[in-house]
């Protein structure tokens, strides 16, 4: 049973002449994961950032769950329950792990314009701090400085914050950006048990784990839809290969 | 008042909106392709009339003064620049903003131990004494019509080495992305000396000009300090063009002010800055 | 959990609170001293107030002179002349004031970026203090005096002789150990996190939906008054403010003091202070020259010690530094 939580409608965002996104039309459902794939410079950095609103759109709507969100402010997006990892690690380098899911926890629960109150009193926030570190798998590294953990723990540092603001759609920028194999396999499985409870939209470039995980993919080109299918119908479209091979990724 | 008292004051007006152009764009530029907000900047301008003072003294001809300050002004930009805010690019702005604030501390000091504090003047040179007929009823300075030209014609310059030159072509790049400069094999050390010691000389340049109609006292590089930041803030930072267009219109509102509004006319150009920035956060001209 | 971050913090404050509660005992009645110690204290709740501003929640002013000035003149203007009002009615009405004004200048000044931050606010305290200065009402570039001191009754009871320069003294004091309090309660807060991750990744901040205008203003607020708060004691010491007090490089100075001290320590506002005026106060003896020497000790210390004395000793002591 299909159940839209996140729709865009003739989205656009133009920068000056630039068309970034023009005129894009997607939807995303809850527990899937979508995955967003194209050559560089398709725009998909621009779609996510346009969707947890970084990027005020130029024209077009933005629903979620039925709603029009196009116009709120930027920290608006988030509160209603769109969360979203960066492609370029941006945690809070000088806290623990578990202070970096107490800030992004705090936000849900509340209590952030309390001047007296200890920061550290407040259960439920470590509750869903732990719960979120517990679900990346970085319960060993609670009480450590985020600064000195590996670069794939700060990329699942990353997760867990998006994951303790508990949101309802995870956007997440290249979640594998610069790891290796066997990093990227944690991520992976992570993703793989968190579609099971979120609507994720996905952009990454490791090809490998995208046809692992994807439920749908769509394939963008210079800021336009090009397709949205099935992981086995887009492998085999011509229309798609054309497109990649035409730009030199490999990706097939 | 009539008509004439205006166009005197209009004249006027122009002509510190220049300066102040002149000051401003030096800030904004070095702002621009550097990203320094070199609080210092002040300072230059006095050290230039200063400068002008002493060697107007030394030299009997105020030409040369103009000159030599000019050129000491640029070797100060330079050791600067080559040996103190080379250290500031990697860092933050409270950086930038402590270490030039114990520049000018070092400056107002040098300042007071070789002159000391009281007032100086410097005399208008001879050739520029006159008073030049407007009408059949007014005359105007010609000292201030000098200054203006002065003001106009570093301003042309400018306008002619960023667009037309080699050097204003990287000046351009260097201020929409400076890591794009880098990869493209500029020398931006180079760049940056260069562009910091233009920006010296126009606050200098501005302070020598001015030394024969103000009065040279301790505190007097804060004071231009402040009205630039206003110039900047309106215009917007980094844009020359806002620079300009702001300078202008602070000159006028300043002046016009102090005739039309005296009880506040000291505070005329921040009011306007804070009505201005209700409107537009950014400046007129956003960069 | 204890108030203080590390050793060297909870070692200062000992020493510092230790000794001067005694200093009126071992000066002997020398009020000079007494006043002078009492004004350098006034000046470390300002600075505080600058640090909390500029080193916790990253919002470089170089306007806060403004509402030093502004607490010194809220107070001078609010009180009659000749008779004496009560101290903690208009301390009330002094930092409600001015908290009023912070709330404006900050819904001006916090829409903007960091560097034009620093221009404008530093714009606008010019332009309070030729608000001022070329008045008619309030004093000019003469000021304004008051004669009468506030009493300090509550209820009847009657604690200080705001005459006496002990007594004085003593209020200063404990002024100076409530801030400090008061600034670590709200740091360690669950406000306090917000501001500490909004310093350090707004970007951040905002994506996890936090509206950090609402916060930064709110610590604006918050500092602004406090250290118009420092205003209105400097006000009462001498029963005399003059636009001055708002001068750009009031607040010059106390960034660099802050700077001495440690920027972000809040309890190295105390230290900065202190050494600054000792450092000022020995070197004016030897030379007219002391600005060359204290502007070369800043650039010294931005291009080498960059968390100043306290971050200087911080790394001797074995302690945890602050978060």
């Amino acid at each position: 049973m299909s159940n839209i939580i996140l729709e865009a409608e003739n989205l656009c965002k133009f920068w000056g002449g630039l068309k970034a996104l023009n005129e894009l039309n997607l939807k995303f459902e809850d527990k899937q994961l979508h995955s967003i794939v194209g050559p560089n410079g398709a725009g998909k950095s621009t779609l996510l950032n346009t969707l947890c609103g970084t990027y005020p759109a130029t024209s077009g709507v933005i629903l979620y769950e039925g709603r029009p969100i196009t116009k709120l402010k930027g920290y608006e997006f988030c509160r209603k329950g769109i969360g979203r990892s960066f492609q370029k690690t941006n945690i809070f380098h000088n806290a623990t792990c578990l202070e970096n899911c107490c800030i992004a926890a705090q936000q849900r629960i509340g209590g952030s314009f309390n001047l007296f109150k200890r920061r550290n009193k407040n259960k439920e926030i470590i509750k869903i701090a732990k719960t979120a570190l517990e679900q990346v798998g970085l319960s060993e590294r609670t009480d450590t400085k985020a600064a000195v953990i590996s670069y794939g723990e700060q990329r699942q540092l990353e997760i867990a914050m998006v994951l303790a603001t508990k949101p309802k759609v995870l956007l997440l920028d290249e979640p594998m950006a610069g790891m290796g194999h066997e990093e990227s396999q944690t991520i992976i499985q992570l993703l793989k048990e968190l579609k099971k409870e979120y609507c994720i939209v996905l952009v990454e470039h490791d090809m490998d784990a995208v046809f692992e995980l994807s439920d749908l993919m769509t394939v963008m080109v210079d800021g336009q839809h090009l397709i949205t299918d099935t992981v086995e119908n887009i492998r085999n479209n011509p229309i798609v290969q054309d497109a990649y091979l035409g730009n030199d990724d490999e990706v097939f | 008042m009539d008509s004439s008292f205006y166009l005197v004051q209009l004249l006027n007006a122009v002509q510190y909106g220049l300066l102040l152009f002149l000051i401003a764009s030096g800030l904004t530029l070095v702002f621009g392709v550097m990203g320094i907000l070199n609080l210092a900047h002040g300072s230059m301008y006095m050290i230039g009339a200063y400068l002008a003072y002493y060697f107007t003294f030394l030299t009997d001809n105020f030409f040369l003064a103009f000159l030599i300050s000019g050129a000491i002004a640029l070797i100060i930009g330079f050791i600067i620049e080559r040996f103190l805010i080379i250290h500031l690019y990697k860092r933050d702005h409270l950086d930038q903003v402590l270490l030039t604030v114990g520049l000018i501390f070092v400056f107002n000091a040098i300042q007071s131990f070789v002159w000391g504090n009281d007032p100086l003047g410097v005399e208008v040179p001879s050739l520029l004494s006159g008073s030049i007929k407007l009408t059949d009823i007014i005359e105007y300075p010609v000292y201030r019509l000098f200054i203006s030209g002065v003001c106009i014609v570093v301003a042309v310059g400018m306008y002619l080495i960023i667009n037309r030159t080699k050097l204003g072509m990287m000046i351009r790049a260097g201020e929409s992305d400076r890591n794009m400069v880098e990869n493209l094999g500029v020398d931006i050390s180079k760049l940056f000396t260069i562009v910091f010691a233009i920006g010296v000389l126009l606050s200098a340049l501005a302070g020598i000009v001015s030394a024969p109609i103000v009065s040279l006292v301790p505190g007097m590089g804060e004071h231009v300090l402040i009205s630039c930041f206003v110039v900047v803030v309106i215009g917007g930072l980094g844009s020359i063009k806002g620079a300009f267009v702001a300078a202008l219109i602070v000159g006028l509102v300043d002046t016009f002010a102090s005739v039309l509004l005296p009880e506040i006319s000291s505070m005329s150009i921040y009011l306007l800055m804070a009505l201005i920035l209700l409107v537009k956060p950014q400046g007129l001209f956003k960069n | 959990m204890s108030v203080f971050s590390n050793k060297s913090e909870k070692l200062f404050i000992y020493i510092f609170f230790g000794i001067a509660l005694f200093i009126p005992l071992f000066l002997n009645d020398n009020t000079f001293y007494i006043n002078k110690i009492a004004s350098i204290i006034i000046l470390a709740i300002f600075v505080m107030s600058l640090d909390y501003l500029v080193g916790r929640t990253g919002l470089i002013t170089l306007g806060h002179a403004m509402f030093y000035g502004l607490g010194g003149y809220i107070f001078t203007i609010l009180a009659p002349e000749y008779e004496a009002v009560n101290f903690w009615l208009y301390t009330f009405y002094v930092m409600t004031a001015s908290g009023f004004v912070a709330l404006i200048v900050g819904l001006i000044v916090l829409r903007t970026n960091g560097i034009y931050m620093i221009m404008i606010t530093l714009a606008l305290a010019q332009m309070t203090f030729y608000y001022f200065a070329d008045s008619v009402d309030y004093g000019g570039l003469d000021g304004l005096f008051i004669y009468v001191k506030p009493e300090t009754s509550i209820f009847g009871l009657n604690f200080l002789d705001l005459d006496n320069e002990t007594h004085f003294y003593y209020l200063c004091l404990l002024s100076l150990f409530n801030c400090f309090i008061f600034f670590k309660v709200i740091m360690n807060s669950s406000f306090g996190r917000i501001i500490d991750a909004l310093k350090e990744n707004p970007d951040r901040a905002t994506a996890l939906g936090y509206n950090i205008f609402q916060f930064r203003l709110i610590a604006y607020v918050i500092a602004s008054s406090l250290a118009s708060y420092a205003g209105y004691l400097f006000a009462l010491q001498y029963g005399f403010v003059n636009p001055t007090m708002m001068s750009w490089d009031v607040s010059a100075t106390a960034l660099v003091m802050s700077l001495l001290g440690g920027l972000g320590t809040i309890y190295g506002a105390i230290l900065g202070s202190f050494v600054y005026e000792g450092l000022h106060y020995t070197i004016e003896h030897l030379t007219e020259y002391w600005m060359f020497f204290m502007g070369s000790l800043i650039i010294a210390l931005v291009l080498t010690l960059k968390n100043g004395l306290a971050g200087f000793l911080n790394s001797f002591s074995r302690g945890k530094s602050d978060e």
